[in-house]
């Protein structure tokens, strides 16, 4: 577990409505500060700006999808080490099973709970080394 | 017999034929033809016998001893009358061909009789006349002698017989009659005898053979026409063999040429030899271009390399090949997706006689496989979506998070999160009964404890039996038994049973769940004390969009799927399912799983 309390999340999400509930998820519920990019061409730099605790990717994403930001993040220096859970409405088992053998720390199935979703992700966030 | 035969390259095997010919014949029949050869003469014998003795009775009856010549007459009449006698015993014996030889006997003797008669009169007469008389005599016996050797030539031995009967005595008459010309005489008349003896014997072999021969060949064409007989049977057995092959044949060419699937005949080196007619519409090549050229014109360039692995596995195994899937190019150039069955027809001998390649387009069926596949993930993802924004809204307003609500607008963000929860129930329902009817929904066994499954159901279904003011309580623990299931799917079937049981529960009453052992199987009961199911539902309450019709249970909300599901999934993971009245009121929902080993 890191000695630190999660508190700093970075979310690539396109779709409008849910971006505003993560937020007021993650702020409201879960008081920590998030970062939301829309758009998944720019996630990489606004993650190396923003620098996360954990990165949460949508999986279907017009532009890019979630997967493949995945592997393009894990080939550059500055946001390779960074823990991603996805969200996702695929909930296949075998998906989720092959983003947890990709190297994801986590996964979360859409619908989530905004009740819920920070104790999930300080759950996953427990887990890490 | 064979001392006129020359040698030469073709005479041995002659030879070895004609003994085998002769071989076919019955050594019983061969002397019943013989005697009855003998027999047959007999007469002329017995006439010529009367004659000559008569001629010969005139002759001498002007000697001296006039008695003597009566009695040697009356003695060679007497012969006769013997031979005539044995001659009709013989025609009217019913026996002749089995008593063969005991006939030959006879005829012997009677023979001898004769021959001693004549040979008697020689001794008596010869030394008694004159000169004239003597060579009267001698040319008599001479004449007598010779003229057996056609009468008994069928029986060498009975002319021998016969002939020494004659021979001796005149032999000794003249040997001792003191003259030096008769004794030169009797001197001849044994060389005499043994070169008629001889001719006799080569006669005698003549005749055997001859009759062996007519009876060999008797009995060849007898062979011979039993053998066409059978020929002949086997001709029409043929013929209609024949006839049913070629009807056969062509039924077969009739439903390949019929048949709605492509069928190809391809020989063991893989070129076309024939093809029939949905063959040519799949492709859209004439089956005179397709005959004679390679059946790799109808795979894609890139798949030849799998063609040729599978053509060889099929040659070397001579094993039908089925449910192969390989991208065909049409003669347009647009490739379609063939699912093939290919069949080796192997001769007795093992080699392949030729390969019948059945081919059906399966590129639409693989075509909706993957729409259908692309539509249950886009609905999976479209309707997920907004729901996830609904809900989401919905329970952020009712935690309180954004600040206080009315009690009025409190009451309606709760029903409208209820019945979001709701549709993404159903949702999730109408998903999971698609994936597991298609086939397409994968089960990831692993060992579980039964007991630690059972808890983090109740764990996780504690606040929705809350809602319901509802108690979930287990008993019987089982520790450590353990069961190949998968988890998450395992505890979809709890969710489901413990929610059942909260939502028919009157209010603050409690639900049991009880783990026991069941033989080979682990068994949990969810117990209730809710209304119990009514008859007319439960032969039906497995069944997809099962629900009870009483007003009360479609209140309770729930898509009707939930236990349909429940089942299949059971089932998937070898377990059954099923329910019970609890003695009281309520229902036991059961389901029983395989102890882990």
């Amino acid at each position: 577990m890191p000695a630190r309390p999660l508190t700093r999340i970075c979310y690539v999400e396109d779709d409008e409505d849910i971006q505003r509930i993560v937020r007021m998820s993650l702020e409201r519920v879960g008081k920590m500060t998030v970062e939301i990019v829309g758009d998944p061409t720019m996630a990489i730099e606004a993650m190396t700006a923003f620098r996360p605790d954990m990165v949460m990717l949508d999986w279907m994403m017009p532009a890019m999808d979630g997967p493949t930001l995945f592997r393009q993040m894990q080939l550059r220096p500055e946001t390779k080490a960074l823990p991603v859970v996805f969200i996702t409405a695929k909930a296949s088992q075998r998906d989720l099973d092959e983003l947890i053998a990709m190297g994801a720390a986590g996964a979360i199935s859409k619908p989530f709970s905004p009740r819920d979703l920070p104790d999930q992700l300080r759950a996953i966030w427990a887990k890490l080394p | 017999m064979n001392h006129s035969t020359t040698a030469s390259g073709t005479e041995p095997a002659l030879r070895s034929a004609a003994a085998a010919v002769a071989d076919r014949s019955d050594p019983h029949l061969v002397l019943a033809n013989r005697v009855e050869q003998l027999y047959s003469q007999l007469p002329l014998g017995i006439a010529a016998t009367v004659v000559i003795g008569l001629i010969a009775a005139l002759e001498l009856r002007e000697g001296r001893i006039i008695e003597l010549v009566y009695f040697w007459g009356s003695l060679l009449l007497m012969v006769s009358a013997l031979h005539a006698a044995l001659y009709f015993a013989y025609w009217r014996s019913a026996r002749k061909v089995e008593e063969g030889e005991q006939w030959l006997r006879w005829l012997g003797i009677g023979a001898l009789a004769a021959g001693v008669t004549w040979g008697f009169g020689a001794s008596v007469f010869f030394p008694s006349h004159a000169d004239e008389r003597q060579v009267f005599l001698a040319f008599l016996l001479s004449g007598v002698m010779s003229g057996g050797i056609p009468l008994y030539a069928a029986s060498w031995p009975i002319f021998a017989a016969y002939a020494a009967g004659i021979a001796i005595p005149f032999t000794y008459v003249l040997a001792t009659f003191g003259n030096r010309l008769f004794a030169e005489i009797a001197l001849l008349v044994p060389l005499f005898y043994g070169i008629s003896v001889a001719i006799a014997y080569r006669l005698n072999r003549v005749f055997h053979s001859g009759y062996r021969l007519r009876h060999a060949y008797g009995k060849l064409t007898e062979d011979y026409s039993v053998l066409n007989q059978r020929l002949e049977h086997q001709l029409v057995e043929l013929e209609e063999a024949r006839r049913q092959v070629e009807a056969s044949g062509r039924k077969l060419a009739l439903f390949a040429e019929r048949a709605p699937i492509a069928v190809l005949e391809i020989d063991a080196q893989g070129i076309v030899t024939a093809v029939n007619h949905a063959a040519e519409l799949l492709f859209g090549y004439a089956a005179a271009e397709l005959i004679g050229g390679h059946v790799k014109r109808l795979v894609l360039p890139e798949f030849h390399a799998d063609f040729d692995n599978n053509w060889k596995q099929l040659t070397e195994t001579r094993e039908p090949l089925a449910g192969i899937k390989i991208r065909n190019p049409r003669r347009d150039g647009i490739a379609l997706v063939c699912e093939w069955a290919v069949t080796p027809l192997v001769n007795p001998e093992g080699s392949i006689v030729c390969v019948i390649a059945q081919g059906k387009d399966v590129t639409r069926q693989i075509e909706a496989e993957r729409m259908q596949k692309d539509f249950t993930s886009t609905l999976s993802h479209e309707l997920r979506t907004p729901l996830t924004s609904i809900i989401g809204s919905l329970q952020l307003l009712n935690s309180g998070v954004v600040g206080e609500l009315a009690p009025d607008v409190s009451e309606l963000t709760l029903v409208a999160e209820r019945n979001g929860q709701r549709l993404l129930d159903i949702i999730n329902d109408i998903l999971d009964i698609e994936k597991i009817e298609s086939g397409r929904l994968t089960m990831t066994p692993e060992v579980l404890t039964i007991d630690d499954v059972v808890r983090e159901a109740i764990v996780l279904n504690q606040a929705f039996g809350e809602r319901f003011k509802v108690r979930f309580q287990a008993s019987g623990e089982l520790p450590g038994r353990q069961v190949s299931a998968d988890r998450k799917r395992l505890l979809q079937v709890m969710t489901n049973l413990l929610s059942n049981a909260a939502k028919f529960s009157p209010e603050w009453g409690t639900v049991d769940i009880t783990l026991e052992e069941r033989g080979a199987n682990v068994r949990v009961g969810v117990h209730d004390r809710g209304p119990g199911i009514p008859d007319n539902f439960r032969s039906r309450i497995f069944s997809r969009f099962a629900q009870a019709d009483s007003t009360p249970s479609r209140q309770k909300g729930g898509t009707g799927l939930g236990l349909a599901i429940c089942k299949r999934l059971i089932e998937m993971m070898q377990g059954r399912i099923g329910f019970e009245d609890r003695a009281g009121a309520g229902t036991t929902f059961w389901f029983e799983l395989p102890k882990h080993a």
